[in-house]
């Protein structure tokens, strides 16, 4: 039996509807996305959602999962995220490869970060296989498989220190930020597009705002006055990113991290944001299922699929970019590919509901 | 502004590899010949521009630190060491003393917009005299409105130069299925305008690469387009290396760079 329409769902349904439009780029519809009245984007909520979920995982404070069932479903959970991201890594490396070919085009074979797979294979497979070598806009799970692998260490220091885990989280975040410390790529000289370091503080505070005690329950508290200082804030820097002000890096004191909008780092401007927002639209999701339950459970049934959503809407958005290499774009594209995919997103998530259901 | 003269010596100096301009032959150590896959005969390789903030930096701290951004595919490694450590080995070489350091951002396929956003940041991080910004392929591949593409290329030129940085553009991929495509081209002509408006170096990667294709036929170059385009990278850093010693070697005939009307 699939679980009812929740907030939790509706909100990682959006961020998945969300991160298959953006991850177009240069598509018209890039522009309605949050992230263009938003600091933070959908990858913020997408891994404070996947923190907040890691509660139930844990289980409550009374009925707690016993430790060796909670460690063994997090490795399978974090083995199966990698076994995904292995397919529709190789999925799309194919992709672009008869793409190349149908075309006439070797530029394509550049796309997405994958020319190092095409010119330099011995090493790139390796890296691809160890995670340091990530094609563009597939470089969330690897964080997610990071956070996942981290996450029984995560779960049993709040089991044994619950007080301690948020300043240990806040340290590795906030150290990271000073010293700019990341996990490097390889055969290609670089970083990690999300910095685990810096990207488990959004999941840890998922993880523990869900939590009716300890932070979470305080913030549950006063959640009315706390919104009340969110909303202007949030509507201050819609404000500012729609006119596109931001500092200039080198102009802020150092560590420059602390004062600049670096999402690779999470930097402290886009999670405030993020935390103003969550704070802002935390009381939404009742008014929403009561106008209107239909989107809802639209949402939601995407969000309780969300592994699969995600994936094909990964290989879906590659589509779409080679499509619009073949049309060149317009608006038209546009508005057929991604209702198209939308569709394509949903029916495979009812499959995947019906299958879960009948079995 | 760039003079016709000018440019053909330093395209001489680029394709024999052995000679530059006369004014700074004396203190020009000789540059290693280039690789013959690398000879492109009758084309263009490479504007000429200033690099005052390299020379600054060089003439200061013996230290030159470059930001290379924009694509990771001259990164890649091929016949002994990545390219970019080709181009800094080459200039340590020709430079005594100087220690180059090639900060390596790049991500191949990033739209300029989003390496504009980067660039800033980066600058922050690093604090590079140099940015090696490959440019303009993506965004042609993408559709992005070749105006658009200008528009960021050109605020981003001016910002690194408020900032005393110098920019070495690295332009667009030759390909034969895109040689008479408009929009690739209206893209590949934004680059060469925003270069030569903004004075900065521009390494012709298109030009070079149709070349090499034109003599394939030779037998001593790769057949397919995708040989072509693995051979490019290591010309491009050939060229690169070349055009940053050239420019370097020849900064004194050079005027400095107008300063961007919007200075903030």
């Amino acid at each position: 039996m699939s679980r009812a329409a929740n907030a939790v769902d509706f909100w990682r349904g959006f961020a998945l509807i969300e991160i298959f439009v953006n991850h177009i780029p240069g598509n018209f519809y890039e522009h309605f996305t949050h992230k263009a009245l938003s600091q933070s984007d959908s990858a913020e909520l997408f891994v404070f959602l996947a923190g907040w979920s890691l509660t139930h995982v844990v289980g409550p404070p009374d009925d707690p999962r016993p430790t060796p069932r909670l460690i063994g479903r997090l490795f399978l959970r974090a083995g199966t995220l990698y076994a995904a991201h292995m397919v529709i890594v190789m999925l799309a490396i194919a992709m672009l490869a008869v793409s190349a070919r149908w075309f006439d085009n070797p530029l394509i074979l550049e796309w997405f970060n994958a020319a190092a797979v095409f010119y330099d294979p011995v090493d790139t497979h390796v890296g691809l296989v160890l995670l340091t070598h990530q094609l563009g806009y597939f470089d969330i799970l690897p964080l997610y498989v990071v956070l996942l692998m981290a996450s029984p260490g995560i779960a049993l220091i709040h089991r044994r220190w619950p007080n301690a885990l948020l300043p240990l989280s806040f340290a590795l975040w906030f150290g990271a930020l000073v010293t700019e410390t990341t996990f490097r790529t390889w055969p290609s000289e670089g970083e990690w597009f999300f910095n685990p370091l810096c990207w488990q503080f959004d999941f840890v505070l998922g993880f523990l705002l869900a939590r009716a005690t300890g932070p979470g329950g305080r913030v549950r508290r006063h959640l009315t006055a706390l919104r009340w200082v969110a909303i202007p804030l949030v509507v201050v820097a819609a404000v500012l990113r729609v006119k596109g002000i931001a500092v200039d890096p080198t102009r802020v004191p150092e560590p420059h991290l602390l004062f600049v909008d670096a999402k690779s780092f999470l930097s402290p401007l886009r999670l405030v944001q993020f935390l103003l927002l969550v704070t802002a639209l935390s009381g939404l999701y009742p008014h929403i299922a009561r106008w209107a339950g239909p989107l809802t459970g639209a949402l939601s049934l995407l969000g309780r699929n969300s592994l699969l959503v995600f994936c094909i809407g990964s290989i879906l958005s590659l589509a779409g970019q080679i499509g619009r290499f073949a049309v060149r774009g317009g608006l038209l594209f546009d508005t057929v590919f991604v209702l198209a995919g939308v569709a394509v997103l949903f029916t495979a998530a009812r499959a995947a509901d019906w299958w879960e259901r009948t079995r | 502004m760039n003079s016709l003269v000018p440019i053909l010596v330093v395209l001489v100096a680029l394709i024999t590899g052995v000679s530059t301009p006369r004014a700074a032959e004396e203190n020009t150590p000789a540059m290693a010949p280039i690789p013959p896959e690398c000879v492109a005969p009758g084309a263009e390789v490479a504007s000429i521009a200033p690099l005052p903030a390299i020379a600054k930096a060089m003439s200061e701290r013996k230290k030159v630190v470059a930001l290379a951004i924009g694509g990771s595919a001259l990164g890649v490694g091929r016949r002994g060491g990545d390219y970019y450590t080709l181009v800094e080995s080459f200039l340590e070489q020709t430079f005594k003393g100087l220690d180059v350091v090639i900060v390596q951002r790049g991500v191949s396929g990033e739209l300029a917009r989003d390496a504009a956003e980067r660039i800033k940041l980066e600058t922050a991080r690093s604090q590079p005299d140099v940015v090696f910004w490959q440019v303009g392929t993506a965004d042609a591949l993408a559709g992005v409105d070749p105006q658009e593409f200008g528009e960021t290329l050109r605020d981003t030129i001016r910002w690194l130069r408020e900032h005393d940085v110098d920019t070495v553009l690295i332009g667009l991929h030759y390909s034969r299925a895109l040689a008479r495509d408009p929009h690739y081209q209206a893209v590949r002509g934004k680059v060469v305008e925003v270069a030569k408006t903004e004075n900065v170096l521009r390494i012709s990667r298109y030009e070079v690469m149709e070349t090499l294709a034109k003599i394939q036929q030779s037998g001593r170059l790769p057949e397919s387009d995708t040989e072509l385009t693995a051979t490019s990278y290591n010309c491009m850093a050939e060229y690169l290396a070349r055009s940053l010693a050239t420019g370097i070697f020849g900064r004194a005939k050079i005027t400095p760079p107008a300063r961007s009307p919007d200075k903030r």
